[in-house]
């Protein structure tokens, strides 16, 4: 381990080994993972603790400052209920808290609880069957019918249907108990949430600490993620099945963690809109038509699936999806209805529907539960009811929160009431033993300091049975009371380490390469992702405009030199144009100089680079799985320099340097995109965005500054706008004059700022778009391209005046519409009313 | 009795539809004591795809996609029913309320006519506490189900207005139970909330009752459109019950059923989607005649 070498700051290991345990003081009357009751570290953490006191006070800050910027740099984020604006998705979210010490569990605990999780996983997926299906379960008396049908989740027309309830991954979140032991809190079988987490948290902690990963022999999570993969891939009929993973949007807390999925599993990402009925099968809407998606991983609740036979109000599932289940043209997991078995009324009765249904009693055993459907142990729990902890018996059954209340903590009046709600509504409410959750090591202050937590176990059907996640979601709470916690009240997150007795196996999702098939192109684009990537770099460009306006006008202002009439006429003209495109205010009391800077930080004003950003930081954060981790920190990066300054009256070199800088991240933006994207069908729509604001932008330009009468200094400006100084320079050894600037700014096809050199790019880019006609006619957009190409070819310098720039500017407008029309809305979109009803 | 019944609706676009999905749920049910001798349903502009099934409850649902750009949908649903229902119970010697609860709760049955289905909130009843008061009034300590049920329809029928301007398909029923005001939907709707409140199992039922009253008798209210009321689980022996609280009526020989669900987003005649915006104007014309 090298560790005596590494002793530097004057304490010995032991030292800090012994300050550590001194300052750790477990709660009393509760299981502490890290110390025994004698006192003693607990054996399975004594390599990570003697790991840990080799690291001196800054090595340790070092190490915490490299999983903090891991979990930054991917942009790790949940978002917290109801902290939405819609107008930025991106706003509520909320960084990601981790813990850096990470719960670890010896190998041979592990096998119980894992040996526990896949027999729960599999005795509720038969349940679900069963309920589904033949329902003897019920007729048999195991279970009453009411235990069922009070769940929202029991969705009837999914009755009799092919994998109406087919689990596929089940979570349940743990507690121990003061003894000791593993207990069920609450199962999850809806769509549950925490994997991508889980992921995320692991590779944190093993950046911070790769040596202490390696010689502990931790468990890895790369086979459950390729078992998961393979069992869903086994649902389909075809080899090679289009897998989707439906997510309701930017807006959901977890959706980072959906995008962050996707993207590790090679599934596309795709919103209820995405999604098309044609024929009895759903398909995606792609660039290249509607394809058909074979599996569906969804994170919708199963009752938002469908608005036509399940929640008419939902509005982020697709029609008639029940309707493709019934006939088995695809498979959605978990299956709409699996919901129901999550209910708490369902908890009392597993013991014996184990014993029925396996022949096996349970290995984790549930926190002890009385539904209150039932006259017995309704009346068990209203003689207790003081030291109870009440909970819905269904989702949103009662009016209750879904986290269990603890009743002996309840204000005098609302026990009484809630008591009342029981003795007659009883069937909406269960009692449950309290809980009193283990506690586990949290760093703060320089010290170690014991915290509650739950454990959230993940199980996946594979092909070859129910495999367990060796590792999970741990959710510490940042108050000392060990009892519910809640991800929503501010906890944070830790890893699971699971310790291996033998070196442990590596695994990547890598396949094999007897497994893969070489291709070039990557599957479809859908439409949607287009369309963002269509506008992010049509905000990226515009953006960029503003700066370079913002620049230049800065630029002539700080300029020393006396005022010329030309100047003050050039600075006028910049002036106009930041007001034109609503970056900026226009009116008596604004100078260049203010307009300056709200051109570039102003959130009010529409046209302004921070708004511009803004918008592409929007449209980024709803295809986010397609960005790399570099081009996603740029945008923190742009975002923190346009902050708004508090300083108005800054001096306006800072502001010109400002923008300058601005300028040079968007330019790494570009770079990497140029760089670093496969030249598909995303990186083309990316590009046909920029060429389009670009091209549009340039005609702006040109018709602001070049008229006839245009002084050399409006035309300086338009060079400097166009980043054409240098080859004008180097062409003319003359000053800037009307006809050579007008022919390199708008009709020399080798400048790449010039507006000919967009259209030649625009017209290679859309002539290698896939094609819907079959009918050899061209489609509008490629119509429209070699119209503005062959105009463009052909026009003369001598010949050119604002109106004919104005046609090449509202012809790119147009072009952007149609492209629009053909590769975002076809179809005609989604369907978007409904009919109205009638009694 | 045997009736024809013909049920015709009309959608007209404001702008062309290219694409719509639409479920009906028209064609009467065949069950203990009505027999459908004939029925179909047409459909125009011809559907690209038509699916004809039963949903969970039994009823029969037929979900269709259209393709072909339209301004107008049109569906025409035809049918000759035989209704015969044996006599109901006489109301007095039904369990009693608690009883019946009790073996609601109790049930071990998830089949569609499992009085388990029926007695949480759904979505279009939920549970508001002045509807339950209401209710109460009519559900004294010990009294017989059917006798206490019969009595709250007596009462809805007495107390509110039946007014067609009054409310609309959205209207929720916390509202139309304030008004006072309403058409069948809401009383149905009233009416299960109100029982459900007390555990009761109560269904929504979705039909039609006799256009042409009989000779020196009063037409009844809803015969010129599709008509809903509501039904009671009175327990294992007496089954469900039909209570018509529009016009206090027990249902019998008058009333023919098409669907019945938790509510009237599980039997609502016709839903669907469709691309393009634009508005609608909707037609609907019933005929129900005994023919013998």
């Amino acid at each position: 381990m090298g560790a005596q070498g590494r002793i530097r700051s004057g304490r010995t290991r032991a030292e800090r080994r012994a300050a550590l345990l001194a300052g750790y003081r477990p709660l009393p009357g509760t299981y502490d993972e890290f110390i025994d009751a004698a006192g003693s570290v607990r054996p399975h953490w004594e390599p990570f603790l003697a790991e840990w006191c080799a690291l001196s006070q800054a090595e340790l800050t070092q190490r915490f400052g490299l999983a903090d910027r891991h979990v930054h740099d991917t942009g790790v984020s949940y978002r917290v209920h109801g902290d939405i604006d819609e107008r930025d998705p991106s706003a509520g979210e909320r960084s990601w808290p981790l813990s850096h010490v990470p719960l670890v569990i010896s190998g041979a605990e592990w096998q119980a609880i894992a040996a526990g999780v896949a027999q729960r996983a599999g005795l509720l997926s038969m349940l679900l069957d069963d309920i589904y299906g033949p329902g003897e379960i019920v007729a048999k008396g195991l279970l009453p019918a009411a235990a069922i049908t009070g769940s929202p989740d029991y969705l009837r027309p999914l009755h009799g249907t092919p994998g109406g309830g087919a689990l596929q991954l089940y979570a349940a979140d743990l507690g121990r108990g003061p003894d000791g032991r593993w207990w069920v809190l609450q199962d999850r079988t809806q769509a549950p949430s925490g994997t991508g987490y889980a992921l995320e948290n692991r590779l944190a902690l093993t950046r911070a600490f790769p040596d202490m990963y390696r010689s502990m022999n931790i468990e890895r999570l790369a086979a459950f993620f390729q078992g998961f993969r393979a069992g869903l891939v086994a649902r389909s009929r075809r080899v090679d099945p289009r897998i989707c993973l439906l997510t309701p949007g930017p807006l959901n807390e977890s959706y980072f963690e959906q995008a962050y999925l996707a993207r590790y599993l090679g599934f596309l990402l795709v919103e209820g809109g995405d999604l098309a009925m044609r024929e009895g099968r759903v398909h995606v809407r792609t660039i290249a038509g509607l394809k058909r998606a074979d599996v569906i991983w969804r994170r919708i609740d199963g009752d938002f699936a469908d608005p036509l036979e399940l929640n008419a109000r939902s509005q982020l599932g697709v029609a008639g999806l029940v309707e493709a289940v019934r006939e088995g043209h695809v498979h959605i997991a978990n299956g709409l209805g699996s919901g129901v078995v999550e209910a708490r009324a369902l908890m009392s009765f597993l013991p014996a529907i184990a014993e029925r249904l396996l022949g096996e009693a349970l290995i984790l055993p549930n926190v002890a539960t009385w539904w209150c459907g039932q006259p017995q142990e309704r009346e068990t729990v209203l003689a207790r009811f003081e030291e109870m902890s009440v909970a819905p018996a269904f989702r949103d059954a009662g009016g209750l929160d879904r986290a269990p209340v603890v009743v002996g903590e309840m204000p005098a009046a609302a026990r009484a009431a809630l008591r009342e709600q029981i003795a007659t509504q009883g069937m909406n409410y269960v009692g449950q033993e309290v809980v009193r959750l283990s506690t586990m090591p949290v760093y703060e202050q320089g010290r170690l300091a014991p915290h509650p937590m739950t454990l959230r176990v993940f199980a996946a059907a594979t092909p070859d049975g129910w495999k367990v996640m060796p590792g999970g979601f741990c959710r510490i709470s940042d108050e000392p009371d060990a009892r519910a916690v809640s991800m929503r009240n501010g906890v944070r997150s830790s890893d699971v380490w699971v310790t291996s007795e033998t070196p442990v196996e590596q695994v990547t999702l890598l396949p094999t390469a007897d497994r893969i098939t070489i291709r070039r192109v990557t599957g479809t684009l859908p439409s949607r992702a287009a369309d963002n990537l269509f506008w992010l770099g049509r905000y990226l460009e515009r953006s960029e405009a503003t700066l370079r306006s913002v620049r230049a006008l800065l630029g002539r202002l700080i300029d020393a030199d006396a005022p010329a009439p030309g100047r003050i006429r050039a600075l006028r003209q910049l002036a106009e144009l930041l007001v034109a495109w609503g970056a900026a205010p226009g009116g008596r009391g604004q100078t260049p100089a203010s307009q300056a800077y709200h051109a570039l930080h102003s959130l009010d004003d529409y046209g302004s680079a921070a708004a511009s950003l803004r918008e592409a930081r929007r449209t980024a954060s709803v295809i986010r799985e397609r960005l790399s981790v570099d081009a996603w920190r740029l945008f923190g990066d742009l975002q923190r320099q346009l902050a708004s300054a508090e300083d108005r009256r800054r001096p306006e070199g800072e502001t010109y340097e400002l923008a300058d800088r601005a300028l040079k991240t968007l330019a790494a933006f570009s770079g990497l995109s140029q760089e670093n994207m496969v030249r598909g069908p995303g990186w083309r729509f990316l590009d046909i965005g920029r060429r389009i604001e670009r091209g549009i932008a340039t005609c702006r330009f040109a018709r602001q500054f070049a008229d006839p009468d245009a002084s050399s200094e409006s035309l300086d400006a338009l060079l400097d706008l166009t980043d054409s100084q240098i080859t004008y320079r180097s062409r003319y050894l003359l000053g800037a004059s009307l006809q050579p600037v007008l022919d390199l700014v708008v009709l020399d096809p080798f400048n790449p700022r010039s507006v000919a050199f967009q259209i030649e790019r625009l017209d290679a880019e859309i002539r290698d778009l896939p094609s819907l006609t079959e009918d050899g006619m061209l489609e509008t957009p490629r119509r429209l391209v070699l119209r503005l190409a062959a105009d463009c070819r052909t026009a003369e310098a001598s010949r050119l005046d604002r109106a004919s720039i104005l046609l090449f500017e509202q012809l790119l407008m147009g072009l952007s519409a149609a492209i629009a029309d053909r590769y975002f809305l076809q179809n005609g979109g989604p369907e978007g009313s409904r009919l109205t009803g009638i009694a | 009795m045997i009736y024809e019944v013909r049920h015709v609706t009309t959608y007209g676009y404001s702008r062309m539809v290219p694409f719509a999905r639409c479920i009906l749920r028209l064609l009467p049910r065949d069950e203990p004591g009505q027999s459908v001798q004939a029925s179909e349903l047409a459909i125009t502009p011809r559907p690209a795809e038509r699916s004809d099934g039963l949903c969970f409850f039994g009823n029969h649902m037929t979900t269709v996609s259209i393709t072909r750009p339209h301004r107008e949908l049109r569906v025409e649903m035809r049918a000759r029913i035989t209704v015969e229902r044996p006599a109901p119970p006489h109301p007095g010697l039904t369990r009693s309320w608690e009883e019946v609860a009790a073996l609601a709760l109790a049930s071990a049955s998830l089949a569609p006519d499992s009085p388990a289905h029926q007695f949480y909130p759904s979505r279009l009843v939920p549970p508001v506490p002045a509807v339950v008061a209401y209710a109460r009034e009519s559900f004294g300590a010990g009294r017989p189900v059917l006798e206490a049920a019969c009595e709250l329809m007596a009462r809805i029928r007495r107390d509110f207005t039946y007014d067609p301007d009054a409310t609309e398909v959205s209207t929720p029923l916390a509202e139309a139970f304030a008004a006072r005001h309403g058409v069948c939907q809401d009383f149905a709707h009233i009416m299960i909330a109100g029982l459900r409140g007390l555990g009761l199992p109560a269904a929504y039922v979705s039909g039609y009752i006799r256009t042409i009253p009989p000779p020196g008798q009063k037409r009844l209210e809803g015969a010129d459109a599709s008509h809903a009321w509501a039904t009671i689980w009175c327990g294992p022996e007496t089954g469900w019950i039909g209570l018509d609280p529009t016009n206090d009526l027990i249902v019998a020989d008058d009333h023919i059923v098409t669907a019945i669900g938790r509510d009237y987003a599980d039997v609502s005649p016709l839903d669907g989607v469709l691309v393009g915006p634009g508005s609608q104007k909707i037609g609907i014309a019933v005929d129900v005649i005994p023919v013998g």
